[in-house]
């Protein structure tokens, strides 16, 4: 697919916490990739590594979780692991198109350094 | 150090955009279809032939996506459709705000069914929601039987397939049973219509579906 402008629009994201939680390191950046999501692992991560350089992710450690692609039986209500070719509910047989994973592809979660200034303080409110 | 739970959607600006533009074609009644397939497969020509069928029955618009030129839009133009030509000038696929950006500029009141012809391409259209009420993709004869097993997630995610240039399956070794039994094996739900373009087989089937299908969204 497009790994490099998705890691362009995961960096956005990672930028807009950035400031919300007032960081000045990210040392960790997790991403969940759904089985039926067409992405390349090593493209990513390359895309990742040229879009850190330079910046406050630079260094971060970047997990790829993978998430298993389940299916919702409608007919006995139990949820069940599928592929691309097997969307059989083992329970019961019945074929079943309600996919409830797979085709993820966020960014789950943060690790970071807070940027422990205290702008409230004198020394930078003051008018020298 | 500080660990911080985000679980945002990547691709959530997209749907954010495919859910503005969703809810402007369910209130005006419009059911739109996001019409996929390979370069050459064949989708221009059909959605010519179903113009032909349905135009003086229902109010039609179609939005074409290419890289370049505005051939297709010229084609649906002549038969007197409203069309839009969206260039991407090298994105690969149509997104939300290309969609929300065309139309500004179609005039929606009246439309009951609008086409949105994707760029020629199976593998990234299917990962970008275009606000429609199904995917339709059009597979050609002379493409070969074992593209839904090397593209599985188009296939996966449409709920109609239109087997297109079928009049030329003489002259190839493509075999019906296997692209029954592999498109099914991905998406036991998927209808699928065989068609020609040349001779008009399956035309009428395939325009009757959609009839019924624009008919209930109009109602709603």
């Amino acid at each position: 697919m497009h790994e490099v402008s998705i890691i362009g629009d995961l960096f956005q994201i990672i930028e807009e916490q950035i400031i919300e939680n007032k960081l000045k390191k990210i040392t960790k950046v997790v991403l969940s990739v759904g089985e039926f999501t067409c992405v390349e692992e090593e493209a990513l991560r390359f895309a990742f590594q040229a879009y850190a350089q330079d910046t406050l992710v630079e260094g971060a450690q970047f997990v790829i979780e993978k998430i298993k692609a389940t299916a919702y039986c409608q007919q006995c209500s139990s949820s069940f692991e599928v592929s691309f070719t097997n969307k059989i509910c083992p329970t019961c047989g019945a074929y079943s198109s309600k996919i409830l994973t797979g085709y993820e592809l966020q960014l789950e979660s943060l690790e970071g350094e807070e940027d422990e200034t205290d702008f409230s303080k004198e020394e930078y409110t003051s008018n020298k | 150090m500080k660990q911080i739970l985000v679980k945002k959607n990547i691709l959530q600006t997209n749907d954010e955009i495919a859910e503005r533009n969703k809810g402007i074609f369910s209130e005006k009644g419009i059911f739109t279809i996001n019409f996929l397939g390979s370069p050459g497969a064949g989708k221009t020509s059909v959605l010519e032939q179903m113009i032909l069928k349905l135009k003086n029955q229902v109010n039609m618009a179609v939005i074409e996506g290419d890289l370049y030129t505005t051939k297709d839009a010229e084609r649906i133009e002549n038969h007197g459709v409203e069309v839009l030509q969206v260039n991407t000038g090298g994105a690969c696929h149509l997104d939300a705000a290309m969609i929300e950006e065309a139309i500004q500029h179609i005039e929606l009141n009246e439309v009951q069914f609008l086409i949105i012809e994707n760029v020629g391409n199976l593998v990234c259209p299917a990962s970008y929601n275009l606000s429609e009420d199904m995917k339709v993709t059009v597979l050609s004869i002379t493409e070969g039987n074992d593209k839904p097993l090397k593209y599985p997630s188009m296939f996966q995610r449409s709920e109609v397939l239109i087997v297109n240039k079928i009049d030329l399956i003489e002259f190839t070794n493509f075999s019906m049973d296997e692209l029954y039994q592999d498109v099914y094996s991905l998406n036991q739900d998927i209808k699928i219509f065989e068609v020609s373009c040349r001779t008009g087989q399956g035309i009428e089937e395939l325009c009757q579906y959609f009839s019924e299908k624009i008919k209930l969204k109009g109602e709603k």
